[in-house]
């Protein structure tokens, strides 16, 4: 069974945000407004942070994406009283709107920030893909359509390309990958089997010092770094 | 001591005009909860940095308001202080309202809660590493057991009270340790992990549900022309000076062991950051350092004036010792990496307070005190002494 | 058993239950099976096409499902990106999908010109308007006149650029602006005063080991830069050695975030530290010998003047970087090879910037980095069919003759092929000559243009002006009739990036969904008319196509069959031949000249007499700045960010909401100043505060920050809308509208940097 994970080159990273765009456009994930970023109700599925750290002149910024990490210890999981976000077999945190109650109790679990809380119903309720998460037409008759306000959504790795190019057997990490690896200009987002010793991903967590965010917390995070 | 139990007597105008008001309150509440419902939580002041607002720090103070009663129970038939029995079935009613209160509260905050059904699939649908499913566990087998208790309490079986009164005490305990687990131990928010967390929300319980009980005990008794035992009242607050001392040193040491690491800086926040000044003057001036100067005072100690305030000032300090761990703790930012995280990914959070919000959390508490006062003028709670001289005595009017 | 105790044992085992599924593996869960395939969906295909929300012009495929454009990537056949696409690129659904957008053309019935007047826009018909205009233009020719129709050239297509200058060509006006001269025309100048070439840098980035870059924001605001960004990822971790970048700036900008490391200059001396540059590097023996002797002219004025002049401790000083530094950074240039010297806007874009420009430009030939691998390329233009030549009667004759309303080409601006921050003065002053009619093609010179107030008078002034575009830009509220254009997802062209692969590259667009409403785009247009005007004009567009469509078909002929073409959507040209020696530079000694004697032969043609050889040899020429120092202490630097879409409105949610990632917010600008400077005044981070140079004054919120010189404050370009769009109106400022405005006067660029401001507090 493969164990997807991600690795983010931040030598490489040139800061863009293509990939919280690529994103977006991708999953027709919901933008914001001045309102809702005041308020912090923005949804974002990949967001890029600056750190910065020292004084002028001698001042260093990092910029970061930060997906959704994929942890295999995940708190979001161990916290979710419906099963509606659960650990897929291949190593995906699945989010199953149909099961979500909207506790939020996986947003105050999350040590990432990479869930969003859908607290209005979007115009765009549609998916532009035509493939969309787990809800009403995997399960039959609920009436939630695609999105809904109520419910928790965050990064899914993009599983909809994954498992679509698993049934036309592609080479996933190679032929198919999440859009934001698709789409980053500088190739700085690496996808691959983390157990595959022969994948990119291994090959690059092997060749080079990497680190994974707030690694004491010891949530296993997927989505490794190798920094500049 | 050969103490009965009647109803209360409603037929006064203040009753209707309580009953009234507080059903009004409750209507409005209902109101803006479908306010919420249909719009989203775009109307209440939650967002992705502070998911939880005003209904998730009234369950948790509701749950521990309920859960700290059972302790008399505990007085009663374990230790066996008789003095206690007169109030003990308004205290377990109270109890019983007050964790469906804590529930309806939960329901209400619910992103979806048309699916609360959801967190009462035990073992089924639920997954049992979530504190919440425990919780729920928890939540319903003491609602079941306090309502047995009290079924028992009216029936007027010694045996069978000693017995639920003991399993009420338990479920209690469990469960508002079980809901201060909720907070400790989710690893990602620093201000909140911590193994001291449910014995810190089980003093805090004891010491808000006594308080809560001098104040509305000596309300309830004023307004149904029943004279308070002074003696009962200065012991309860004897109780809740005890707890209150217990509750200021756990968290003490808990803020203590944080100072140290990891999580130092999470503590300085709590204890000094932008938000700490709600922390010294409600919770810590106001809820703690007044009170315990009147109960040990020792003129003021031994009023009961004196101690009905200082309780009232209690209840009011553990409502912002819950609030101020959610809200003020959820706004510590979380550093995903070491350095100074520029914009709204760095920002502390901010939680303004809608209309909507605030009017459900009051239509919460006038629907705990509408089904109260129903309680009491339905059900035989209220003490009425046929002995004479050692209980109070009904007054005419 | 009694009952307490079974109480107690069901508790007790259940407890147990539960804590062993705690306990166990928190992820053994099962896993929902599979989705099913999706509900059917009509008609899904990708096309291939390109983007325009810079001059990049990158090269995308679109998605489509269902007659809706969903996605956009990018479209792997472009080597100039290796395929990739910045994140403006995936913005055009909402370019394309803008709520705010206009649909059919519109007439003003409020005569009031105005910043707060509202238009009261009437709609009519395509042919009304049309007709209209061709009264109008019509006359012009008819009264001998046409030289005073004045065009404006914002962000357009290859071929909309060559349909309005043909027609400019053939209605007879010399007055066609283009937003080149608010862009970087004096990296154009100081490369033709060292190569004969007027025209951008493409740096041969696959190769290179070194890159010292002055005041350019590689990964925010070049061109193109998409290939900035790919090229970013392989230098630094896809070949064997990785490159070295160097960024000189005031501010901390993404790029020198990113990069090794960040120089803090004192603004707008960067001239003065190349030729200091240049002194460690000759007068150490590090140039390349070879090719200076034998591929270069004037080495030895240039020797003398930078050996003389610019000693590392002179320019410490004026530069305010330490010697030991400018040592360093010199020897390290000159001996990683291949190096690039580079430059952007915020070196250039000043009085002297040509200087400046020119002087930069000479470290590549310094090192040897002149059309070699890994330094600077020359860009191959790619070969469209040739148009026949445009019909040109005496009137048009006459009109092209007269003098340019920018005053290109004259003394006041000798090298300058457009000064388009001129105009306002021309139209106020009404010279050379009164203007009649002017038209506008995606322009929107009144947000991005220095001194914006003055625009908005001299657009007032305008007698008839019609604005095409597909929304209602500032510029457009001053119109009299506006035209809705297609936006370019819905329209034909052809588009060629700017210098940048050397090789040429030439990418189709093509309309991926019908054009929406009722737009129309540029090239349609145009021909509409042309053959409305009947004459010598219509003439004139005759035989190539006779609609957008046909247009591309007809000049891209040459490239590869048409179904080849839309179905690729990228032709390629041949490789790129380096070292092309003695067929490369157009100067009078047909080698790099550090000398210019294409400069000297133009102002000796002009009979201008030369103060000195100092006018023809790279130098620093000292900063004037707009301002006294002592009223208004800082030095105010507008950049662009990233997600600025440059097509005139900013009205894209996507954009607006990750806008300033350095700074972690959207929505807003920020005035970023040094967190020192701001603790003396006593400005708090965060705090609403104004800006005032001498001309104008804005307000926004301050944000202390490290990444800043302590004299300099910065603000981002891209905000203050006000015309419409609920994303972008009344959001933020224009740092524009208070710059004062100043020249480099060889090459008309108009000055950004010069400005003086004070902050105080709101």
């Amino acid at each position: 069974m493969p164990r997807w994970g991600m690795v983010i080159d931040l030598d490489k990273c040139v800061g863009c945000q293509a990939c919280t765009t690529a994103c977006k456009a991708e999953n027709n994930v919901p933008h914001g407004s001045p309102e809702e970023q005041r308020l912090r109700r923005e949804i974002y599925w990949n967001k890029v942070i600056a750190v910065t750290n020292g004084k002028y002149p001698q001042v260093s910024t990092e910029l970061i994406p930060m997906p959704c990490m994929h942890c295999d210890h995940a708190p979001c999981v161990i916290v979710c009283p419906a099963k509606a976000t659960y650990r897929r077999e291949d190593g995906i945190i699945v989010q199953d709107f149909r099961r979500c109650i909207g506790c939020k109790y996986c947003i105050v679990a999350c040590p990432y920030g990479a869930r969003s809380f859908n607290s209005k119903e979007q115009e765009e309720k549609k998916y532009h893909r035509h493939d969309p998460p787990p809800d009403r037409k995997v399960w039959g008759p609920w009436p939630f359509p695609s999105r809904t306000h109520g419910v928790v959504e965050k990064c899914t790795f993009c599983f909809h390309r994954i498992d679509q190019g698993l049934r036309e057997g592609k080479k996933i990490g190679k032929e198919v990958v999440p859009a934001c690896v698709e789409d980053c200009p500088a190739n700085a987002r690496i996808f691959g089997d983390l157990d595959d010793p022969q994948s990119d991903v291994s090959r690059l967590l092997s060749s080079r010092g990497w680190i994974r965010l707030r690694e004491e917390l010891a949530t296993k995070p997927k989505v490794y770094y190798l920094p500049g | 001591m050969n103490v009965t139990f009647s109803k209360m007597e409603s037929k006064s105008r203040g009753f209707f005009i309580l009953t009234a008001t507080l059903g009004a309150l409750s209507l409005a509440g209902f109101i803006s909860f479908m306010i919420s419902y249909i719009q989203g939580h775009q109307v209440l002041g939650s967002g992705n940095v502070i998911p939880w607002g005003m209904p998730i720090v009234l369950a948790i103070y509701l749950i521990g308001l309920s859960a700290g009663l059972h302790i008399l129970a505990f007085f009663i038939h374990i230790l066996g202080r008789k003095e206690w029995i007169p109030i003990i079935r308004m205290a377990v009613f109270m109890a019983i309202i007050l964790i469906f209160g804590a529930m309806v509260s939960i329901a209400l905050d619910l992103g979806r809660p048309e699916k609360f059904w959801r967190l009462f699939m035990f073992f089924y649908l639920n997954n049992m590493t979530s504190m919440f499913a425990i919780n729920a566990i928890f939540y319903s087998c003491y609602l079941a057991a306090a309502s047995i208790y009290l079924m028992t309490l009216f029936a007027g079986n010694e045996r069978l009270s000693k017995i639920m009164g003991m399993v009420a005490f338990c479920w209690a305990m469990l469960t508002h340790g079980g809901t201060g687990l909720i907070f400790g131990l989710i690893y990602a928010r620093e201000p909140w992990f911590s193994a001291l967390k449910p014995f810190e929300f089980i003093m805090a319980a004891l010491t808000s549900s006594l308080a809560l009980l001098v104040v509305v005990m000596f309300v309830t008794f004023h307004f149904t022309c029943r004279q308070s035992r002074k003696e009962l009242v200065i012991s309860l607050g004897k109780l809740v000076a005890g707890f209150l001392l217990g509750l200021i040193l756990l968290i003490s040491v808990n803020e203590l062991v944080h100072g140290y690491k990891p999580g130092r800086e999470a503590s300085i926040f709590m204890l000094a950051g932008p938000f700490s000044w709600q922390f010294w003057s409600f919770q810590i001036f106001l809820g703690e350092v007044i009170p315990l100067f009147i109960l040990f005072h020792p003129r003021l100690g031994k009023t009961m004036k004196g101690v009905v305030i200082a309780s009232a000032l209690v209840v009011i300090g553990v409502f912002f010792e819950r609030y101020y761990l959610i809200i003020p703790g959820l706004a510590y930012p979380q550093s995903y990496f070491p350095g100074k995280i520029e914009g709204i990914y760095g920002a502390v959070g901010s939680f303004p307070l809608t209309a909507t919000e605030a009017v459900m959390s009051v239509g919460i508490f006038a629907f705990v005190g509408f089904l109260f006062i129903l309680g009491l003028k339905h059900l035989e709670l209220l003490p009425v002494d046929e002995s004479g001289g050692q209980m109070p005595a009904p007054e005419k009017g | 058993m009694n009952r307490r105790t079974f109480i107690k044992v069901s508790v007790v085992t259940g407890a147990a239950v539960g804590a062993s599924r705690m306990i166990g593996q928190p992820n053994a869960l099962s896993a929902l099976p599979l989705q099913k395939k999706a509900p059917h969906v009509d008609e899904e295909k990708w096309v291939a096409t390109s983007c325009l929300n810079c001059p990049a012009c990158c090269a995308i495929r679109v998605r489509i499902a269902n007659d809706r454009a969903i996605k956009i990537t990018g479209n792997p056949l472009s080597l100039t990106s290796e395929g990739k696409i910045c994140p403006r690129a995936h913005i055009g659904l909402q370019v394309l999908y803008d709520p705010g957008r206009i649909y059919f053309p519109l007439k003003r019935t409020n005569r009031e010109k105005g910043k707060g007047s509202d238009p009261k826009w009437t709609p009519l018909s395509w042919d009304q308007a049309l007709g209209e205009m061709n009264q109008r233009l019509k006359s012009l020719r008819e009264n001998d006149q046409p030289h005073k129709l004045l065009l404006f050239s914002g962000l357009n297509t290859a071929s909309s650029r060559d349909m309005i200058a043909r027609f400019a060509g053939a209605f007879g006006t010399p007055n066609l602006v283009s937003e080149n001269g608010l862009d970087a025309e004096t990296e154009k100048s100081g490369n033709w005063m060292a190569d004969g070439h007027y025209g951008s840098t493409a740096y041969d980035l696959d190769h290179t080991n070194y890159i010292l870059a002055f005041g350019a924001d590689l990964l925010e605001s070049s061109r193109p830069l998409s290939r900035f960004l790919r090229k970013w990822g392989k230098l630094r971790r896809e070949k064997p050695n990785r490159t070295k970048v160097v960024v000189i700036n005031p501010r901390y900008s993404l790029t020198a975030a990113k990069s090794d490391e960040w120089v803090p200059i004192h603004p707008g001396t960067d001239a003065a530290l190349a030729m200091a540059i240049a002194h460690v590097i000759l007068s150490e023996n590090l140039h390349d010998a070879a090719y200076v002797n034998n591929r270069t002219a004037g080495f030895d004025a240039y020797k003398r003047l930078v050996l003389g002049q610019y000693s590392p401790e002179v320019v410490s000083k004026v530069t305010g970087i330490s010697p030991e530094s400018i040592k360093r950074i010199a020897r390290e240039y000159a001996q990683t090879k291949p190096a690039i010297a580079l430059r952007g806007k915020e070196s250039i874009d000043w009085p002297g910037g040509s200087y400046a420009s020119y002087a930069i430009f000479c470290l590549n030939a310094l090192v040897g980095s002149i059309d070699v691998p890994g330094g600077i390329i020359y860009q191959e233009t790619p070969r469209y069919k040739d148009m026949p030549r445009w019909v040109e009667d005496d009137i048009a004759g006459r009109g092209k003759a007269r003098s340019a309303l920018d005053f290109r080409g004259t003394d006041q601006f000798p090298l300058a092929e457009v000064v388009t921050n001129r105009i306002p003065e021309s139209l106020l002053e009404g010279v050379p000559y009164p203007v009649e009619m002017a038209i506008g093609f995606n322009s929107n010179f009144n947000m991005s243009a220095p001194g914006a107030e003055r625009w908005d008078r001299a657009l007032k002034k305008l007698s008839y002006y019609v604005h095409i575009s597909p929304f209602i830009s500032e510029m457009a509220l001053y119109a009299d009739l506006v035209l809705p254009s297609t936006t370019y997802l819905e329209e034909w062209g052809y588009d060629h990036s700017p210098a940048g692969s050397g090789f040429a590259e030439v990418k189709i667009k093509q309309p991926v969904v019908l054009p929406q409403g009722d737009a129309r785009s540029i090239t349609d247009i145009i021909f509409d008319l042309s053959k409305r005007l009947k004459g010598p004009v219509a003439q004139s567009f005759l035989n190539m196509g006779d609609h957008s469509e046909g247009f591309v078909k007809f000049r891209t002929e040459t490239l590869m069959p048409w179904k080849e073409w839309i179905g690729k959507g990228v032709w390629k040209g041949k490789e790129y031949e380096y070292k092309k020696e003695k067929r490369l530079f157009a100067t009078p000694s047909k080698k790099f000249e550090f000398y210019s004697g294409n400069l000297k032969a133009l102002l000796t043609k002009r009979g201008k007499r030369a103060k000195g050889d100092l006018d023809f040899l790279p130098h620093y020429q000292g900063v004037k700045f707009l301002g006294e120092k002592e009223k208004y202490p800082f030095i105010l630097l507008p950049y662009k960010p990233l997600m600025a879409i440059e097509n005139g409105s900013q009205n894209y949610p996507w954009a607006q909401e990750i806008f300033l990632p350095m700074q972690g917010i959207g929505w807003d600008t920020l005035v970023e100043m040094n967190s020192e400077t701001a603790e003396n005044l006593k400005l708090r981070d965060g705090s609403a505060v104004w800006v005032e140079s001498p001309f104008q004054k804005i307000k926004a919120r301050l944000k202390c920050s490290e990444g800043i010189h302590p004299q300099v404050v910065a603000i981002a370009c891209g905000q203050g809308h006000y015309a419409y769009g609920k994303w972008q109106k009344g959001i933020g400022v224009n740092p524009n509208e208070i710059i004062g405005v100043d020249y480099d006067r060889l090459s008309g660029q108009a000055a950004f940097f010069n400005t003086r401001v004070k902050v105080y507090k709101a």
